[in-house]
């Protein structure tokens, strides 16, 4: 049914270098989802990129962990604000468990995200951010350039902070594996496109 | 400088009741429109402090038929029809609120860290199915413990050591852990299992168990001294409130003078003990803060709750992050309102929770004709879209004006009359002139021929391209509709003193600079409104009464405000 595809109005997306890529063989990721950049970019096992999602490596390396979800629009590896210093050793860094909710932002430039956090929708990680293990941004949240945020903290409600002391993790990395599950069934893999 | 609209706002009559030195507006006597216009000082002044309370955009109003009037919010009888959560949508019954109190006694909760709603969730992991199908297909139930958890910001109510057993009946449950097993008096049939209690000091220390023993001591109390000094009287007078000793003996030396007293002077009432212990309800507070202290060199501010947190609690005296309890959802009402003169329903929502439409609304809208404002540019054709003024501003001293349409709902013809001041009251008297003060507007009448209208607008379009300004008569007028022309000389804002031969004696002048919104050019209007309509009997004879004598005479009379723009400050 490719020929009543609604056609986007928009001009086409001006589509950079095509990254050197760096695939696990059990990750999932989408036919439509954009990998540009000059640096390369390494997706560790059983991770989702959804369709639409763009990984930019173009201010450095983008490091995705086991079992993360990239969800739908994000962009992980922005430019940020700032030019891009050359001196940065890596742009992004998302290690095991991580999930970045639909058209959340994370900037390039040694931006560490910690195990299982949960970047939500619409929120915005600044450049060189390190967030440590099991954080939560909830929707539409900041987490400014440069900033330390601890481990277990919630940033909710316009950057107020507390501490999440539910100590649920086991309970969300199994909640996460059966997602990725469910989601590797709904998403036609196509890693092949993306290598050459 | 903000964008600004224009607007109109209308005043209720109910202003009048309470105002004492405000003409009778609703007064029926009202013939001549020029009566306001006569006594300035009796001209409504839309910028006096009172006026804030009285004017109405026409949408927030109601009309009265039975009384003709006009019926704002702050006039208006309320009455409750149902009262429901507005989590669950759950009609609460009238009775159970008053023995439950106004909070969903359901599972609604509210965090009370950010106020997101709770979901209750499982501590422990579901046991693991054979395979990842069948699990998301049909989840086998998480055993417990169970805790209400928040999606947002990720509040647990583990944190302060709240777990539950089942997750079924949670209020009954949470009751149970807040008031102490032995005290709590809500029948929850469902909590039979003892929920895992929080520790050993904190329970029966909300304030509803100490209420409860309090009231209880109090009651033995009182049995007791009546039992043993009003004797014989205990028995019957018990029961109507008068067993206490005092009101015994205030009513004995009412009815019997000095003449009781001095038979029975030794019947002295034993005295009654007040509250003092723990088991009786009584709290000595809490001097000695060294715990508070230590907790707040612990946690630190973020320890602490902030205000808003401590005012959403449903106990009060929260202080610190453990206190802070999850928030049983407020119940809300859906209210019929009533005319306060004549009881005339005016509107009524569905009974029903989920349904969002009204029985009965008689909105002001429907029966008073709208005022729309808009600057005249006789430069603009009629049919062209007006350029955006809204930002525009009113230059000082130069006359400006206005088209107002007034549009008529009603399946009437209406006869207008206007009346404003000559000047706008305030220190900023801008002249105000409207050329034509009395017009009719034709019924909003659905019989009418499309093609007579067509013509209509034809025959507009090529004789009268363009109106006119003209004393006496309306611009345009319409099917139901008829604008006229206000023409505004504004003020010019400069802060200076009068002359000297304008001054009235002893009068002293405000030289201060400029107030908020002061240089809006507001207009009251005094609106007056006649037509004829059907009897009010028609309810009951409409067949007979068909004729055209069982016509009455109405009429309708209001102030109301126009705000045109600002004037431009310089």
């Amino acid at each position: 049914m490719a020929s009543n595809k609604r056609q986007s109005i928009l001009p086409r997306v001006q589509a950079g270098p095509k990254a050197p890529v760096n695939f696990s063989s059990s990750i999932t990721i989408a036919d439509t989802a954009i990998l540009t950049g000059n640096h390369t970019i390494n997706i560790s096992s059983d991770s989702v990129i959804h369709p639409r999602s763009k990984l930019d490596s173009s201010g450095g390396r983008v490091t995705i962990g086991r079992r993360c979800i990239v969800h739908e629009r994000t962009h992980v590896g922005a430019p940020g604000p700032a030019p891009p210093s050359s001196s940065a050793s890596f742009g992004v860094l998302l290690e095991d468990y991580v999930t970045v909710e639909v058209a959340a932002v994370i900037e390039s430039g040694e931006t560490t995200i910690a195990e299982g956090c949960l970047i939500g929708i619409g929120a915005r990680i600044g450049k060189g951010a390190q967030l440590g293990k099991h954080c939560t941004i909830t929707a539409k949240s900041v987490v400014s350039p440069g900033e330390r945020v601890p481990d277990y903290t919630v940033v909710y409600s316009n950057g107020v902070r507390r501490l999440d002391k539910r100590g649920v993790n086991d309970l969300k990395n199994k909640a996460q594996a059966r997602q990725i599950e469910v989601l590797r069934r709904l998403i036609p893999s196509n890693p092949a496109k993306f290598k050459d | 400088m903000a964008s600004f609209t224009p607007y109109s706002y209308i005043q209720c009559p109910c202003f009048d009741a309470t105002g004492q030195a405000r003409p009778s507006d609703e007064s029926p006597s009202a013939s001549s429109s020029d009566a306001p216009e006569s006594d300035d000082d009796h001209a409504f002044d839309p910028r006096s402090p009172r006026s804030n309370y009285s004017l109405y955009p026409i949408e927030h109003l109601l009309y009265c038929v039975d009384c003709n009037q006009i019926r704002c919010p702050r006039c208006v009888a309320e009455e409750l029809v149902t009262i429901y959560c507005p989590s669950c949508l759950f009609e609460v019954g009238s009775s159970s609120v008053k023995t439950e109190g106004n909070r969903c006694t359901r599972s609604c909760f509210q965090c009370p860290v950010c106020i997101g709603p709770l979901a209750v969730q499982s501590l422990e992991p579901a046991p693991e199915s054979s395979s990842l199908l069948t699990a998301d297909n049909a989840a086998p139930p998480a055993p417990g413990p169970w805790a209400l958890c928040c999606s947002y910001c990720n509040w647990s109510s583990s944190e302060i050591g709240i777990k539950f057993d089942k997750p079924q009946g949670i209020f009954g449950q949470l009751a149970k852990i807040r008031d102490g097993d032995g005290h709590g008096d809500i029948s929850v049939a469902a909590v039979d299992a003892a929920p895992t209690k929080k520790s050993g000091d904190a329970e029966a220390d909300s304030t509803k168990s100490r209420f409860a023993l309090m009231r209880s001591f109090y009651q033995s109390q009182l049995a007791n001294s009546n039992s043993t000094s009003s004797g014989n009287l205990s028995g019957t007078l018990g029961e109507y409130g008068y067993g206490s000793p005092t009101a015994l003996s205030r009513i004995m030396s009412l009815y019997s003078g000095n003449g009781l007293a001095a038979l029975k002077p030794k019947s002295r009432p034993t005295e009654i003990r007040e509250a003092d212990s723990f088991k009786d309800g009584f709290r000595p507070s809490n001097l000695d803060e060294s715990s508070s202290i230590s907790a707040l060199r612990e946690n630190g501010y973020d320890g602490t709750v902030t205000n808003s947190q401590a005012t959403s609690q449903v106990d009060e005296g929260a202080r610190f992050v453990e206190d802070l309890w999850p928030i049983p959802h407020l119940l809300r009402s859906k209210r019929a309102k009533r005319c306060p003169v004549c009881r005339h329903i005016l509107s009524k929502p569905e009974a029903k929770v989920n349904n969002t439409r009204w029985r009965i609304r008689l909105v002001a809208g429907n029966y008073i004709p709208s005022i729309s404002i808009k600057p005249l540019n006789p430069t603009d054709t009629p049919g062209l879209p007006v350029p955006d003024t809204s930002s525009l501003t009113l230059t000082p001293l130069k006359p400006t004006q206005y088209l107002l349409t007034f549009k008529n709902q009603m399946f009437d013809q209406i006869k207008v009359t206007l009346a404003t001041p000559a000047t706008t009251p305030g220190r900023f008297a801008s002249r105000v002139t409207v050329l034509c003060p009395q017009f009719t507007i034709d019924a909003n009448a659905e019989d009418y021929d499309i093609n007579e209208a067509l013509k209509d607008d034809r025959r507009q379009d090529k004789e009268e391209a363009a109106p006119q300004v003209e004393a006496g008569k309306p611009w345009e007028r319409g099917r139901n509709w008829v604008s006229i022309v206000v023409e505004v000389i504004p003020s010019s804002l400069r802060i200076e003193p009068k002359p000297a031969i304008l001054r009235k004696p002893g009068e002293a002048e405000d030289l201060g600079p400029l107030k908020e919104d002061e240089d809006i050019l507001e207009i009251p209007m005094f609106v007056r409104l006649e037509w004829e309509s059907e009897a009010a009997q028609d309810q009951v004879g409409s067949t007979a009464s068909k004729d055209k004598e069982a016509k009455e005479k109405r009429e309708l009379a209001y102030w109301c405000v126009l705000g045109l723009g600002r004037i431009s400050q310089d």
